[in-house]
């Protein structure tokens, strides 16, 4: 339980995907302008994410590394990633058009988002169980989250702010970002001690 | 257009990073030291040459409708033969980049020229452009990760550089020097290409008078911010 | 061989079975769509004002397609052009477009308020009104540094005296500058109507009228010289209701302050 409880908590602040793990970079300068927006696509993250690593880590576990294909890895992932977004686009549509219509313009960009490539495989390489996958994609898509709204505050803030010239727009949006993963670099090292 | 423009249009005027804002993700992430960068440039570059060669070759047979799902599938299988090849050859460098090695598949720059290019032109100019993009992709990098190695860690290359390599500034190699230093160089691309007038974002169409003014007003918004 | 084939094979299958399982779904789960409603979309202008009534542009499109009898001249900016458009598509008869026009509701200018704080910061309402809830004394008047002038897109308002006016006849009720205002004082009514109250403070009388001498002080006079029952004093602040008013003209010389107007 404990390792869960680190697993996630480390998913979420210290290797933050967007903030210091460079994944997900496109919808964070992207999305992240508006409240609303931002919390469309990280909820749109989330739910991708998990099933994702729902359906691949199976598909590595007990197809690719018996027969000795983990090379196919790659492949076989975002294949199965664009199908599945596909068929979420598709029963959301039928079965919940409210979700549908709040997350819908998300879920195409999602599929070449390299946070939900990125989270299947880092499940593997870290040779995780399948609970501990499902948490750390948990963990990570809930960083990804607090990462998007916290930065959505900030740039309202910017637009506001008297700023030089040739910085306006995505130069000083980066240089925010650069200060905002500055302090998320301060959750480095406490949460292992907090159960030590 | 030329062969010759055909190329350098990627390294400056439609530079990837730069001014189209493609890739960020591997550009922050593998830009800690030059040493990663090229590696990272040239292992793009290669999946873009291919990819966008056999894009070309296979425009006319692919089927519209399924065309990113088929774009998507060459690029992986590309990527998956570069990650071999850098696993043979270069333990090391697989070891650098990491995750970020099988996550070419996703950056944007690769399915962005094949939308915008490869299946449109021919094999040799797409061939060229390819060349070009990954040119200035690896170009700019280096140049992010000379400025992260040369400040952050002392060294170019590994070769550690009198003086600074006493009195480095390690946050440049972290991940918020990562942000800031492409904040900056955006901000000095910005800087030079401020000469040529911008055009207001808010243009005829999305206007909801645009029916009503047929662009008799438009004049006026030709801002000169 | 083998070796080729045993990466091929399930790559292939892998393949073969996503296609089968998007291509059963896509049929069972199908959602009819009327092939009206693309052509219907494409007519209107996409602004997403929202001035229909409808939640954008989409859900207009939806409504007049799904639901008979959902009147085709509801789109305001797209004008009697758009109207006709969609009574063709749709095979009704054409019904006018009610035109409306923006009206600031504030009357406070630099001669009948006075400044607070002397503010020299980025000219715009948006961060003026982040920083002291703008410079003025009236917190809830016009902030008079022209986001709505920026945003029009027929140049239809202008500054006078630290505060914004709507030119009414070049006006085509996009309701862009309703959206941009931070306070909210503009809102669209009936283009052909034009009595409105120039005043948004909420504070009781006493209070607004040290801060403004234009601003309405909730007297209730207008209510009761209005023969049609159209005005209403909400929130110590005078409101027309253009559904019922005849535009008469008894209130605008009857009002104490002289806030509600021909304009």
């Amino acid at each position: 339980m404990t390792k869960l409880i680190i697993i996630l908590l480390s998913a979420v602040f210290i290797n933050n995907y967007i903030l210091s793990r460079f994944l997900g970079i496109c919808p964070f300068l992207g999305v992240s302008k508006k409240l609303d927006s931002a919390t469309g696509m990280s909820l749109a993250v989330i739910f991708v994410m998990l099933i994702a690593t729902a359906v691949t880590w199976p598909i590595q576990m007990f197809l690719l590394n018996p027969n000795g294909l983990g090379y196919l890895q790659t492949i076989i992932f975002i294949l199965v990633i664009a199908a599945l977004v596909q068929l979420v686009e598709i029963v959301l549509k039928r079965y919940i058009p409210a979700l549908h219509k709040s997350l819908g313009v998300y879920l195409p960009l999602i599929t070449t988002n390299c946070a939900i490539l990125g989270v299947t495989i880092l499940n593997i390489d870290e040779g995780y169980t399948f609970v501990e996958a499902m948490v750390n994609s948990l963990g990570s898509g809930l960083g990804f989250m607090l990462a998007m709204i916290m930065f959505s505050g900030v740039r309202s803030k910017l637009e506001g702010a008297d700023i030089p010239k040739s910085f306006k727009g995505l130069p000083i949006t980066l240089v925010a970002a650069s200060v905002t993963s500055l302090s998320f670099m301060g959750f480095g090292g406490i949460i292992e001690n907090l159960f030590a | 257009m030329t062969k010759l423009q055909n190329f350098t249009k990627g390294i400056i005027k439609e530079n990837p990073v730069l001014v189209l804002v493609l890739g960020t993700c591997p550009t922050l992430a593998t830009s800690t030291n030059v040493m990663s960068a090229l590696g990272m440039g040239a292992a793009t570059t290669i999946v873009l040459l291919c990819s966008n060669v056999v894009i070309s070759a296979l425009r006319k047979t692919i089927p519209d409708k399924v065309r990113i799902p088929c774009f998507i599938v060459l690029i992986a299988g590309f990527v998956t033969m570069v990650q071999m090849l850098v696993k043979a050859f270069s333990p090391a460098l697989d070891e650098a980049l990491g995750i970020y090695l099988p996550l070419i598949v996703v950056n944007c720059i690769i399915l962005g020229r094949a939308e915008m290019f490869a299946q449109k032109n021919s094999i040799v100019d797409s061939a060229i452009d390819g060349l070009g993009m990954g040119a200035g992709f690896t170009l700019t990098l280096v140049m992010m990760g000379t400025i992260r190695e040369v400040f952050g860690n002392g060294t170019w290359l590994g070769f550690p550089i009198p003086v600074l390599s006493d009195n480095n500034i390690s946050i440049l190699t972290m991940a918020p020097g990562g942000f800031f230093v492409f904040g900056l160089l955006i901000a000095v691309v910005n800087k030079f290409s401020q000469n040529k007038p911008k055009k207001r974002e808010f243009g005829c169409e999305g206007c909801p008078s645009a029916d009503i003014c047929h662009g008799k007003n438009c004049g006026e918004v030709e801002a000169d911010d | 061989m083998i070796e080729i084939l045993t990466a091929v094979v399930p790559v292939v299958i892998i393949g073969l079975i996503c296609a089968a399982v998007l291509v059963v779904a896509s049929k069972i789960m199908a959602v009819k769509e009327d092939e009206r409603l693309p052509e219907v979309r494409e007519c209107l202008p996409g602004a997403n004002c929202g001035a229909c009534g409808f939640a954008g542009c989409d859900g207009y499109a939806k409504a007049l397609v799904e639901k008979e009898g959902t009147p085709t001249n509801l789109c305001i900016p797209g004008a009697d052009a758009v109207s006709l458009k969609l009574s063709e598509i749709l095979g009704v008869e054409f019904e006018d477009v009610i035109e409306q026009a923006a009206v600031v509701h504030c009357n406070g200018d630099c001669n009948a308020t006075e400044d607070n704080v002397d503010y020299r910061g980025i000219e715009s309402c948006s961060a003026a009104k982040l920083i002291f809830g703008g410079k003025g004394t009236c917190g809830y008047g016009c902030l008079g540094l022209g986001d709505c002038m920026n945003v029009c897109p027929q140049n239809a308002i202008y500054l006078k005296d630290g505060l914004a006016h709507v030119c009414r006849l070049e006006c085509v009720g996009c309701g862009l500058c309703v959206k941009t205002c931070p306070n909210g004082l503009i809102s669209l009514t009936p283009a052909v109507e034009d009595v409105a109250v120039l005043c948004s403070n909420k504070d009781k009388g006493a209070l607004t009228r040290k801060v403004c001498s234009n601003g309405c002080i909730g007297c209730k006079k207008c209510e009761k010289v209005c023969p049609v029952d159209a005005i209403k004093v909400k929130n110590n602040v005078a409101e027309i209701d253009y559904e019922k008013c005849v535009c008469c003209d008894a209130c605008t010389g009857y009002c104490t302050t002289g806030c509600i107007v021909r304009v």
